[in-house]
């Protein structure tokens, strides 16, 4: 500590410099990080927040509700082998809608499910839909940002069919768009009327959300006609768009940290190379390399770690402007791995100097004219 | 009789190995008592450095023993040996051996925390040392803003912050002109008296001479008396 902090004190723009170099990164990690999970949560938030931790796809359907097609049989067998309270169907269809006979269009999931079920969605605004009810919907709130208030009445494009929205939920959104939740009567009839072929037949759907033990489940699976069990977030994975987004992502957040390795350990390597001499004197008047491998480390450590609190501090600010639309979304946990990630790739950076610093002869100090 | 406070014996040092090894040091014997300052005068080359740097144990002599302050060196480890320098001996280099980013008086007291002296204890031994070198106005300057006699005053007060037995000193008037030079000389020999130490200095200038008690020749790898 005497040595590193008055050799900061001294060279105060150097180390001010590589300290704004880590922040910056540290910042750009952490907002890279937050925009990664808050797209993963705008993508699957629906999914993500249903009280179940499997669902049952048709075999074959790589892991993707739109390409499982489930029908009457696979349900009354769940029903039997898992029991009613702890599963229930679930339909998803992409739609185009236009609100209250306007002409912008809007992008929306169609969720049917059963309301009185485990999959009914929680409404925060309005009322809710029963299960008999006829031509009502709950929506995700987020469209209210298309001009959706409660009572208004939003037309699907393709069929033509409308509804009335009867309530609003929240953070409910799937493959980007948001959701909205119709009863099994609805989407019986969105299913009959569309003209699609080969698309969802009557009383089809596309998924048995199910909750429970994984062997139990497997079991209760391996027993059924042409299901597979998958988990939550294998489901998730397979929304459409969400690996290749999340890929993408990954592997900036991935970047940026080899970036940081690698500038911080060539920027440690460049001091500890021009501080030979330095080390040289002070290990030939008996000063051990374990204490100067120490210094070297600490200094690095205390600029990290300084400049991931600062980041820390900035990303709390730019949450606070960003917009509420705006995907961003950072836990705890996460700010916790990704701190002490980019800790340790500074730790690391500063190895190769302190392999350096111990190669370093005190004989270099004697002798030499410098 | 006087405490010896540095002796080699024997001591043969070569570079180097088979038929293009060279022998720098012969057979060389010598010995520094309390209160001593020797000057060991030699051309460029004669092996002035390596001489110093096997009697401030940076150096391992390929045959014979160094004894500091009654402790041999053969055997020490590295450790042992770091801890040896850091309590035992006070070198001064050449120049450009004060650490840039400590003040004047930091430089003293690191070392001196290094050796685990107490806090309070340091202070005032840093105190006095700077105010006999006349350094007391200097404490809290960075070595840039030193000129190059004060530079080595303060090596020669950092040398003797933790009461060595013996300082080593490596043409410490390279770097000044022949009155600072002469005024650093000096210095050392005042030290030595002062704190009853001992002080071996090698330079190729012999107009440093007149403060050392003893003033040896290195040639042919052997120290003779002058
Ligand atoms: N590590 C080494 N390997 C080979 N030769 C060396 C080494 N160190 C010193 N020498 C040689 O030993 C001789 C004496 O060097 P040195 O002790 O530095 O002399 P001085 O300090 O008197 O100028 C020189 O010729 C030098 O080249
Ligand atoms: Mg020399």
């Amino acid at each position: 500590m005497f040595l590193s902090l008055r050799e900061i004190r001294h060279a105060k723009a150097r180390y001010a410099l590589l300290l704004v170099i880590m922040l910056l990164l540290t910042f750009l990690v952490l907002f890279v990080t937050g925009l990664a999970r808050g797209l993963a949560y705008a993508n699957g938030s629906a999914i993500e927040n249903m009280p179940v931790n499997y669902f049952m796809l048709q075999k074959d359907s790589d892991n993707r509700f739109s390409r499982s097609m489930l029908d009457q049989t696979q349900l009354n067998e769940a029903r039997s082998r898992i029991g009613k309270d702890k599963m229930a169907s679930l339909g998803i269809r992409m739609s185009t809608i236009t609100v209250d006979g306007g002409s912008r269009k809007t992008d929306i999931a169609v969720f049917g499910v059963d309301m009185s079920g485990l999959l009914a969605p929680d409404v925060i605004q309005g009322s809710a839909v029963a299960d008999t009810d006829e031509g009502k919907v709950v929506a995700d709130r987020k469209l209210e940002q298309s001009g959706v208030k409660i009572g208004s009445t939003i037309k699907d494009q393709a069929t033509g069919m409308s509804w009335k929205v009867a309530g609003f939920t929240s953070d409910a959104s799937y493959s980007h768009a948001p959701v909205v939740f119709m009863n099994e009567l609805e989407w019986s009839k969105l299913a009959r009327t569309s003209s699609m072929p080969g698309g969802p037949a009557e009383g089809a759907f596309n998924a048995i959300a199910v909750k429970g033990d994984k062997a139990v489940l497997a079991e209760a699976a391996g027993t059924m006609t042409d299901v597979d069990l998958i988990s939550k977030k294998t489901a998730i994975a397979g929304i459409p768009g969400y690996s290749a987004e999340q890929k993408s992502l990954t592997m900036m957040i991935a970047f940026l940290f080899i970036i940081a390795a690698f500038v911080l350990t060539v920027f440690s390597y460049v001091i500890t190379i021009q501080k030979t001499g330095q080390f040289g004197v002070l290990k030939a008047i008996g000063v051990k390399t374990s204490y100067l491998a120490g210094s070297v480390l600490t200094q690095m450590l205390l600029l990290s770690c300084t400049s991931v609190a600062i980041s820390l501090l900035l990303t709390w600010g730019m949450v606070q402007v960003l917009p509420a639309s705006m995907p961003f979304s950072l836990k705890p946990a996460v700010i916790a791995f990704t701190s002490l990630l980019m800790i340790a790739v500074s730790a690391a950076g500063a190895l190769i100097s302190v392999i350096r610093v111990a190669k370093i002869d005190a004989l270099d100090a004697i002798g030499r004219a410098v | 009789m006087k405490r010896t406070m540095l002796a080699l014996r024997h001591v043969t040092r070569t570079f180097g190995d088979g038929e293009s090894s060279i022998t720098i040091l012969d057979d060389l014997s010598f010995e520094v008592s309390e209160g001593e300052f020797v000057a060991v005068l030699g051309p460029s080359g004669s092996g002035k450095s390596t001489f110093l740097s096997i009697a401030g144990a940076l150096l391992t002599p390929t045959e014979g023993e160094v004894v500091i302050d009654g402790q041999p060196l053969s055997g020490l480890n590295s450790q042992k040996l770091a801890g040896l320098r850091l309590n035992k001996i006070g070198f001064m280099f050449q120049s450009a051996n004060l650490i840039p980013y400590l003040k004047v008086e930091e430089q003293l007291l690191f070392v001196a925390k290094l050796s685990g002296m107490d806090r309070r204890e340091a202070q005032r031994r840093a105190g006095e040392l700077l105010e006999r070198l006349g350094l007391e106005k200097r404490r809290n300057y960075y070595p840039e803003r030193l000129s190059g006699g004060e530079k080595q005053r303060t090596a020669i007060a950092r040398a003797w912050m933790n009461r060595p037995a013996i300082l080593l000193a490596d043409e410490p008037t390279a770097s000044l002109d022949s009155n600072r030079g002469q005024m650093i000389v000096r210095m050392i020999a005042e030290e030595v008296k002062a704190e009853k130490k001992a002080a071996v200095m090698v330079t190729h200038d012999e107009r440093m001479l007149h403060y050392c008690d003893r003033v040896l020749h290195l040639e042919d790898g052997k120290l003779r008396e002058a």
